[in-house]
């Protein structure tokens, strides 16, 4: 990802998890079987052109497999 | 540039996004100035949600008008 995390993300949630995740078969067959899920939290974040944002983050996840697909949903402020 | 000229670009980097963005395939945009502000593109993915990507995950292209039409018209369709 073309950002960098600066602080631990807080307030995680699961927004989905299984086959309610719409693009669960892609995720698999990128990433590999496995517990699926979808989570959201907030963060800094430094971007590339070094400005820091304070943002909502989702991600997919997976035991043995780790987070996945880090993205900015929205800025927060 | 006429507003209607900026809704479509195209994935030429999917790097930490493979399952998120394919290579090659055609995006669309959705309008937000603060994100352009930081050089990020609001970008409706595989996951059907729009997020804020890098912009050098793209290429924004511009399009005629009839084949915007015709993207925005297959978009919609898709369920």
């Amino acid at each position: 990802m073309r950002f960098e995390i600066l602080d631990q993300v807080e307030g995680i949630e699961v927004i989905a998890a299984g086959t309610s995740i719409r693009d669960l078969a892609y995720l698999e067959k990128t990433y590999g079987a496995g517990r699926w899920r979808k989570l959201k939290g907030r963060a800094h974040v430094r971007l590339p052109n070094g400005n820091i944002r304070w943002v909502e983050l989702h991600w997919y996840e997976a035991h043995g497999i780790g987070r996945k697909d880090i993205k900015i949903k929205r800025y927060l402020e | 540039m006429s507003e209607h000229k900026r809704h479509f670009a195209i994935c030429v980097d999917n790097s930490d996004y493979e399952a998120s963005l394919i290579l090659r395939k055609i995006y669309e945009i959705i309008p937000d100035e603060r994100g352009a502000g930081d050089d990020l593109l609001r970008i409706v993915d595989e996951s059907g949600e729009d997020y804020l990507y890098h912009k050098s995950h793209f290429i924004v292209v511009e399009f005629p008008a009839e084949v915007e039409h015709a993207l925005r018209s297959a978009q919609s369709a898709t369920p």
